[in-house]
């Protein structure tokens, strides 16, 4: 799915205080491209996030699918929150099915599916484990797994390595660039992680401090698959680094 | 364990205290019957099977009571916590509602219904139903956004998200609700069926009060209780410590 914002703006006001924190954003996602953002905290990077999840509402601009503008949220955008917001009420399993016991899909179905995806996150032993009985890391790893299981067009991952170790962190980049490349899904990716952006991203997009705008757009045509290390990504990270550390 | 023989201790020390107190005849007669014929009234009451009749009758009117109180409450309460217009209109007016002692009800719910089971189960209702109003409404309230934000994301609208979503994650409160709901509940059936007179252990206690018979009205007091005390100590309690550690709010 092809996603082109123009101009998007948004701002909080909370009493009289009101914060500018995107101040108009532009930038197209070709359709099966894998866009990284990478940007200073605060700068509005799970605000644009959420607002291409129709969660939220941008205050101007334009955002088109495949040259359409939606209205509201839906399954074919799925978001990856930073937070998680895995259900605590249901076990790792029943998470990750949630959405497909929403569409209907009868139990057998379901369960196959998250056995496939909690397996490649590593999860199956943990299948029925309640979500405080998980790490920080594990839970990410279950988000993943049920924003996948959706099977949607648009991906919109929200920091979801943040909390992983090294070892997972690898594994992880390996699967989700294989995901990606056998499925033509479109994935917007945000991550603080300058190494990670290099080894997922077709490019990598570089948002500036509030208001934030894209300062830089970083085009990134090494051969896949890529891994966490490869010294060929040293000028993509540098690129991207001097991105995020030029101009205030 | 160390504490089930304390409270052994405790509870033999005090009938201990009481048996001395009516053994030492400082009170007049009459007033403090003897541990023993107590007792003695509850094996009576027990065998001769009112007792269980009381019981069964007030427990029937009180499920009945609780079973409208905890289906309209979820739902005034859901309605207020998702709509700010229910919620500063009929909101304000549960608020009022719940100030009225379920024992205010009695008179109307004579009125309205003569004295019949729909009276007293309309007063125990009426009595709970507020309790699990705002209790509900708190719990969704509080709810977490991005768990209702996840939700929709994920194609859940309409009453998939009040049934997966909306009801399950409101659940710790919601059942602190019919706790509150359970208690007024109970107090409110043995109070109505007081002043109705008509059948169930508020009626055994006032037949007793009438043939001054102080020991069978203390004997049904103990037994309102130790209803009270296993219905809350034991039933509410197992569900809840199964909900909280369920809900990882408890570890
Ligand atoms: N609901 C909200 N109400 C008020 N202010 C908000 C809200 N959400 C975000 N903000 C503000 O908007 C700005 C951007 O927040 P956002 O979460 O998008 O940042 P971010 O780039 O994702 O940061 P991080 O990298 O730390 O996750 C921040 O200054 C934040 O304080
Ligand atoms: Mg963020």
């Amino acid at each position: 799915m092809k996603i082109e914002a123009r101009g998007i703006r948004k701002g909080f006001r909370s009493g009289s205080h009101s914060l500018e924190a995107l101040g108009g954003i532009d930038l197209g996602v070709e359709a099966g491209e894998f866009l990284c953002i990478v940007g200073p905290s605060g700068c509005g990077k799970s605000t644009f996030l959420r607002i291409a999840a129709g969660l939220d509402a941008a205050d101007g601009g334009s955002l088109l699918f495949d040259g359409r503008p939606v209205s509201g949220t839906g399954p074919e955008r799925i978001m990856v929150f930073q937070e998680g917001a895995l259900f605590p009420w249901m076990d790792v399993q029943d998470n990750v099915e949630f959405g497909l016991r929403m569409a209907g899909l009868p139990r057998a179905e379901r369960a196959e599916i998250s056995a496939r995806y909690l397996d490649m996150m590593q999860l199956s032993r943990f299948s029925r484990y309640y979500t405080y009985q998980l790490s920080t890391g594990m839970k990410q790893r279950v988000a993943i797994a049920r924003a996948l299981a959706m099977d949607p067009d648009v991906l919109l991952m929200d920091e979801p390595f943040a909390a992983l170790d090294e070892g997972t962190r690898n594994l992880l980049l390996g699967e989700v660039q294989q995901i990606w490349a056998r499925t033509a899904k479109t994935v917007i990716f945000v991550t603080h992680n300058v190494e990670e952006a290099a080894v997922l991203g077709t490019r990598i997009a570089v948002f500036g401090s509030r208001p934030s705008e894209v300062r830089a757009v970083v085009e990134n045509g090494l051969p896949r698959p890529r891994a966490a290390g490869d010294p060929g990504l040293g000028p993509v990270k540098a690129e991207i680094s001097a991105a995020l550390g030029g101009a205030p | 364990m160390r504490y089930a023989l304390y409270r052994a201790a405790f509870y033999g020390g005090l009938v201990a205290l009481w048996h001395v107190i009516h053994a030492s005849g400082v009170l007049p007669p009459g007033v403090l019957p003897s541990p023993y014929e107590v007792a003695e009234d509850l094996a009576f009451g027990a065998t001769e099977g009112g007792l269980f009749y009381g019981i069964a009758t007030s427990m029937w009117r009180l499920l009945a009571g609780l079973g409208i109180a905890v289906g309209g409450g979820v739902a005034l309460g859901v309605l207020m916590a998702r709509s700010e217009a229910v919620n500063q209109t009929a909101g304000s007016l549960v608020l009022g509602l719940q100030s009225i002692p379920s024992i205010a009800w009695v008179p109307l719910a004579i009125l309205w219904y003569g004295l019949t089971d729909a009276g007293i189960i309309f007063v125990v209702a009426v009595g709970a139903v507020f309790a699990v109003t705002i209790n509900t409404y708190t719990g969704v309230r509080n709810i977490d956004p991005h768990h209702i934000e996840a939700a929709r994301n994920m194609g859940a609208g309409g009453a998939q998200l009040l049934f997966s979503v909306l009801l399950p994650a409101a659940f710790p409160h919601m059942i602190t609700g019919f706790k509150q709901g359970w208690a007024f509940a109970w107090r409110g059936v043995i109070g109505a069926e007081l002043l109705f007179a008509f059948l169930g252990l508020g009626h055994l206690l006032y037949a007793a009060r009438s043939l001054t018979d102080v020991s069978y009205v203390m004997a049904i007091m103990l037994v309102i209780m130790a209803i009270g005390l296993v219905v809350d100590g034991v039933v509410f309690r197992r569900a809840e410590d199964a909900v909280m550690s369920r809900w990882g709010l408890r570890r």
